[in-house]
């Protein structure tokens, strides 16, 4: 009953794996139907542009207004869940996980790569309406605000949700529970949750960097580029969880 | 634990070794204390539908975590080495595939997650499930017996010495089906470790020597496909008739040695048989010697559970 060792184990390295890992994102966990609930909240982010028009305030103010409520505390969160969820929540219900978690591939590069690539989605489809919307709504000059406030806050939220998808079997349904009652109920009306939400944060990216009047900044929260090294660190801190989470996956397939 | 050298569940060679696993998903016992090994060659996993099967390749493989006792591949807990999945593949009975991908595409990511360095390598693969054809038409588009084929073409890209197949030949056709049964036999016989899950005691026969039964979690049987089959043989089974005229059948049925009793009821005729087998050969020649046209025969006990309670028994 003898059991020979793993002699010289194939070695592929993460510099040639990654890539493929990351080209794997937009490619295989995206298909179209998931890029048209995407669209909804990249169409939202848009809209927050043109209603700004009907605002009768300065125009920074009326697409700050607009942009606060509707960007960051909507659109963003909503369309950053549908692509973390897409990206390891849906494969591991799908049963489609075990393609890549039979690899060689080390858990750190399966996280790291699931995220940028999710990441690198939302850098091709919400960043960009949300600077465009700055545009549409004559606020050119809070377009690189938004932006980074945008795409800061969608690098954490992604990261949250890829942890979500590890550690959940409803990761979709847990996603949604985070987004409404911790980050939007709890979030608004206890700093010390704000102070760790991506939602939150990303605003405050917003609102510290861009021309717009100061109470519209959270007090008790970081702002500016204060708002975007706590982002750096929760993202990094989810994508370090969302590894340990990947170690102890139980993959039982979609029957059991 | 019997003397690993003479219990059949065991083999010398072993390059998969489950030792004393149990899996449970909160009340529902999956596994219990299970132990055996599996070695080069084709080795068949029999079991009805719930028997653990996919929960015991999912433990060999890593995908799961046994709760007691664990399994081991080519020496090392393949929840603990990234590495030895190099050397491993699975095909899960699952219908899911990244739909969004063409074969050669699944092909080609395993292939560079596996470290693969030769580039004949997919083509090669994509070949031996006839599958060149339409390596560039979308998953999502494929019909089950397809889908079935680019999974085993992207467990082969890596050449891997443990093949763990769960009900591969599920939605195949008959000429696939053949054409599978081949390869998986081929791949036995080059020294690959194959092992194939399937509910269908023939299908196993086909494919595999040496057959290692699970019947609700636990290990029923393992050895010889002839010595499992001949338990199973000796046990009575009962089958239902409906002819053009059963009652008259029923007369000429109970002429027959292998018949124990024929009973009449519900519009069709229900024959117990100590053996199923010659009662199937003999029943076309006696429904034309009395004239009578059959319309169904359908075994009432052959799903694997009742077989092989029979055999646990």
């Amino acid at each position: 009953m003898s059991a020979p060792s793993v002699a010289a184990a194939r070695s592929g390295s993460p510099a040639r794996r990654l890539p493929v890992l990351v080209a794997y994102v937009p490619r295989a966990c995206l298909p179209p139907r998931r890029l048209a609930v995407l669209a909804l909240p990249c169409l939202t982010i848009l809209a927050a542009g043109l209603l700004a028009h009907t605002i009768d305030e300065p125009v920074n103010e009326a697409f700050a207004d607009v942009a606060l409520l509707a960007v960051f505390g909507l659109a963003m969160p909503l369309g950053t869940l549908v692509i973390g969820d897409a990206v390891l929540g849906a494969e591991v219900r799908s049963g489609t996980l075990p393609f890549t978690w039979l690899t060689p591939t080390r858990f750190w590069e399966l996280a790291v790569a699931r995220w940028f690539g999710g990441w690198l989605v939302a850098l091709a489809t919400l960043v960009p309406c949300a600077a465009a919307a700055a545009a549409i709504a004559g606020a050119g000059e809070l377009a690189a605000p938004i932006a980074l406030g945008a795409a800061t806050g969608a690098a954490a939220h992604v990261a949250l949700f890829v942890l979500i998808g590890c550690i959940t079997r409803r990761a979709a349904v847990w996603s949604l529970a985070v987004v409404f009652l911790v980050e939007r109920l709890l979030g608004a009306v206890l700093s010390g949750i704000a102070q760790l939400s991506p939602a939150w944060l990303g605003r405050q990216v917003f609102v510290g960097l861009g021309d717009v009047p100061d109470d519209l900044s959270r007090s008790g929260v970081p702002e500016g580029w204060d708002a975007v090294i706590r982002l750096g660190l929760i993202t990094a801190v989810c994508v370090g969880l969302a590894t340990v989470g990947l170690r102890r996956l139980q993959l039982t397939g979609v029957r059991d | 634990m019997n003397d690993p050298a003479l219990d059949p569940a065991f083999v010398d060679d072993a390059t998969v070794v489950v030792d004393d696993v149990s899996v449970w998903f909160g009340q529902k016992v999956a596994l219990s204390e299970l132990s055996c090994s599996f070695g080069p060659g084709v080795t068949g996993l029999l079991g009805p539908n719930g028997a653990g099967k996919t929960t015991l390749m999912r433990v060999m493989c890593g995908l799961l975590r046994a709760r007691r006792g664990g399994a081991r591949v080519l020496g090392v807990d393949p929840r603990q080495s990234r590495d030895v999945q190099a050397h491993i593949a699975l095909v899960p009975e699952e219908d899911a595939v990244p739909e969004a991908l063409t074969p050669r595409q699944l092909a080609e990511y395993q292939a560079t997650l596996g470290g693969v360095a030769d580039r004949d390598a997919v083509e090669r693969a994509l070949a031996a499930v006839s599958l060149t054809d339409v390596a560039d038409r979308r998953l999502g588009g494929f019909s089950k017996g397809m889908r079935q084929r680019a999974k085993v073409a992207a467990a082969l890209v890596t050449d891997p010495r443990v093949l763990v197949l769960d009900e591969p030949l599920n939605g195949a056709d008959p000429v696939q089906r053949v054409a599978l049964i081949e390869l998986f036999q081929r791949l036995g016989a080059a020294g690959r470790t194959v092992i194939v899950s399937s509910h269908v005691l023939h299908e196993v026969e086909r494919l595999a020597e040496r057959v290692v039964v699970i019947v609700h979690g636990r290990l029923a049987a393992a050895g010889d496909h002839r010595a499992i089959r001949d338990a199973m043989a000796d046990r009575p089974r009962r089958v239902l008739l409906r002819s053009s005229d059963d009652r008259r059948l029923a007369t000429g049925l109970l002429g027959l040695e292998q018949v124990v009793a024929v009973e009449l009821a519900g519009g069709g005729l229900t024959v117990s048989t100590g053996n199923a087998g010659d009662l199937a050969l003999a029943l076309p020649h006696v429904s034309r010697d009395l004239g009578v046209r059959l319309r169904e025969v359908r075994a009432l006990d052959a799903s694997l559970d009742s077989v092989f309670a029979e055999v646990t028994r």
